[in-house]
C-alpha cells in the first residue's frame, strides 16, 4: 500500500465513517449536511484512489461526483423543504473542509502527474468540487 | 396444487440450488490471486478487437447481445412507468406552486447543465477508452437535464424538455441498437457481429462497433431517464386525483 | 496491507446498509441509501471495478434520491388531503 491509497484509507475510516453516522441519525438537516460532506470527501477518496492504483482513467469518477454530490445534496434541501430547517448543526464544516481538502488533494496530485492534460483535469476536478461545496453548503446553511 | 406441496417443490428448489451455490464457491479462485480464467481470455479478446476499455469489449462486443437484453430491460420498464403514472380521466392537471429559488442557486444551476452534460457525453464517448459508456454518461446527461428542477423552477425545466422528443429518441436509441446488430447479420457473419474497421488503440474512433453501440446505449438511457423523471414529477408537481377523494369521503 | 483498504470500505458498506434498512421515515432513509450507493461506489472500485462504480455514482447520487423523494410527496399529498 502507498501513501495515496493509506490516506484514501484515513478518508474512508476517518471521513466518510463519521458521515455515515451523522446521516443515520438526528435532524432531517443534520443528515443532509451529512450527505453534503460525504459527497465531497468522495470526490477526494476516489482522486486518490486513481493516484494510487496509478490510474489516471479512475479519476473519472472524482470527475462524475463533483458535479453529480451537488447535485444530490441540491434534491434534498430542494424536496425536504421546510423540514431541514436553517442552520443545522455541522454546517460550519463543510466550507472549511472543501476549501482545505480540495487543494490539499489536488495540489500533490498535480505536483506528482507534472505538467499536462491530466493535471489540467485534475485543477478542473477541484475547482468543480469548491464551486460545488460553497453552493451546497450555502444551500445548506439556507435551510 | 396445495400449499403443503408448493412449500415442499419450493424448499426442494432452495435446497438444490443452495447446494449447488456452495459445491461452485468451493472451486472459485481466491480472493485477490494472479489466477483469472475469464479475466485473462477477455484483455486479450478486447486487445485483439483494439478497445482500450476491456469491460466495455465485453458489454458491447464480446457479450453485446446480453446489453441488448438489458437495455430493453431498461426500455420495458420506462414503457411501464409510463402507463402507470398516467393522468388518468379522473385525475386533473393543476399548475404547480410557484417556488422561489435565490439567484445564486439559478445561477449555479444555470452554468453546472452544461457542464454536467459535457461530462455525460465525456463518459459516453469515451467508454471504449475509460471506465464509462453509455448507461454511464447517459444517467449523468440526463441529470444535468434536471438542474433546471433542483436549481432553477420546474417551469424552466418544462420548457427546455420537449418530452416527446425524448420518448421519440428513447425508441430510436433502443431500434439503432437492433439495427446495429442486424448490420453485423447483413456483413455475413452473426448478429451484433464486430463488422467495422477497428481502428487505432486507444483513440476514440477504436473498437468498431463500440462506441457506435455505445452512443445508441446513450442516447436510450438519456431519454429514458429524463422520461422517467417526467412522469415522476408530473405525478408529485402537477397531477392530483379529484374521484378518490369523493369516493373516500 | 491492501486489503486493510477493502476491508474498511466493506465494513462501511455493511454500517450503510444496515443503518439504511434500520430507518423509518422513507425521506431520511433516502439520504442513507445514497451515502449506501457512495460507499457502494468505493467498494467497487477499489475491487478494481470503476465501471460498476460509475454506474452506481451516476444512478444513486441524484436520480434515485429525486426518484424517492418525489414518490414520498405524492405519497405525502394523497394522505394529507382533506378526507
Amino acid at each position: 500500500m502507498n501513501w495515496w491509497l493509506a490516506a484514501a484509507c484515513v478518508l474512508v475510516v476517518g471521513g466518510l465513517g463519521p458521515c455515515l453516522w451523522g446521516a443515520a441519525r438526528g435532524t432531517a438537516g443534520r443528515r443532509v449536511v451529512a450527505q453534503n460532506m460525504a459527497t465531497l470527501l468522495l470526490c477526494l477518496v476516489f482522486l486518490l484512489l486513481a493516484q494510487g492504483y496509478g490510474r489516471p482513467s479512475y479519476a473519472d469518477l472524482a470527475l462524475v461526483v463533483a458535479v453529480l454530490g451537488p447535485a444530490g445534496t441540491l434534491v434534498f434541501t430542494r424536496l425536504l423543504g421546510d423540514e431541514t430547517g436553517a442552520r443545522p448543526p455541522g454546517t460550519r464544516l463543510l466550507t472549511p473542509a472543501v476549501l482545505i481538502g480540495a487543494p490539499a488533494t489536488v495540489v500533490p496530485m498535480c505536483i506528482a502527474a507534472g505538467p499536462g492534460r491530466a493535471t489540467i483535469k485534475l485543477i478542473f476536478i477541484g475547482v468543480l468540487l469548491i464551486a460545488g461545496g460553497a453552493v451546497t453548503s450555502w444551500a445548506v446553511r439556507r435551510g | 396444487m396445495t400449499r403443503r406441496v408448493r412449500l415442499w417443490v419450493l424448499a426442494a428448489g432452495l435446497l438444490a440450488t443452495a447446494a449447488l451455490y456452495a459445491a461452485a464457491c468451493t472451486q472459485l479462485p481466491g480472493f485477490g490471486g494472479s489466477w483469472h480464467p475469464y479475466g485473462d481470455r477477455a484483455v486479450r479478446a478486447a486487445l485483439q478487437q483494439r478497445t482500450a476499455n476491456t469491460v466495455s469489449s465485453v458489454n458491447f462486443d464480446l457479450r453485446a447481445f446480453d446489453t441488448l437484453g438489458e437495455e430493453s430491460v431498461l426500455f420495458a420498464s420506462v414503457l411501464g412507468t409510463v402507463v402507470l403514472l398516467r393522468r388518468t380521466r379522473d385525475e386533473k392537471r393543476v399548475a404547480p406552486e410557484p417556488v422561489r429559488v435565490p439567484a445564486a442557486l439559478r445561477r449555479y444551476g444555470r452554468l453546472m447543465l452544461p457542464v454536467t452534460l459535457l461530462i455525460g457525453l465525456y463518459v459516453i464517448a469515451h467508454g471504449q477508452l475509460s471506465p464509462g459508456g453509455g448507461f454511464q454518461g447517459g444517467v449523468v446527461a440526463a441529470t444535468s437535464l434536471h438542474l433546471l428542477y433542483i436549481a432553477v423552477d420546474y417551469p424552466a425545466l418544462e420548457r427546455f424538455r420537449p418530452l416527446g422528443l425524448y420518448e421519440l429518441a428513447d425508441g430510436a436509441g433502443e431500434a439503432a441498437y437492433v439495427l446495429l446488430g442486424a448490420a453485423g447479420l447483413i456483413a455475413g457473419s452473426a448478429y451484433l457481429a464486430n463488422v467495422l474497421p477497428l481502428g487505432t488503440f486507444n483513440t476514440l474512433s477504436s473498437g468498431g462497433t463500440v462506441p457506435l453501440l455505445n452512443a445508441a446505449v446513450g442516447i436510450e438511457v438519456t431519454s429514458a431517464v429524463v422520461v422517467l423523471l417526467a412522469h415522476f414529477l408530473a405525478q408529485a408537481l402537477e397531477i392530483e386525483g379529484e374521484r378518490e377523494e369523493d369516493r373516500s369521503a | 496491507m491492501d486489503d486493510a483498504l477493502v476491508v474498511a470500505v466493506l465494513v462501511l458498506v455493511a454500517a450503510a446498509a444496515t443503518a439504511a434498512v434500520l430507518q423509518r421515515d422513507p425521506a431520511r432513509q433516502a439520504i442513507v441509501l445514497s451515502l449506501l450507493g457512495l460507499a457502494l461506489a468505493v467498494l467497487f472500485t477499489v475491487l478494481q471495478a470503476p465501471d460498476v462504480g460509475l454506474a452506481q455514482l451516476a444512478v444513486g447520487s441524484a436520480v434515485t434520491p429525486l426518484m424517492i423523494l418525489l414518490t414520498v410527496r405524492k405519497v405525502r399529498q394523497r394522505k394529507g388531503r382533506p378526507k
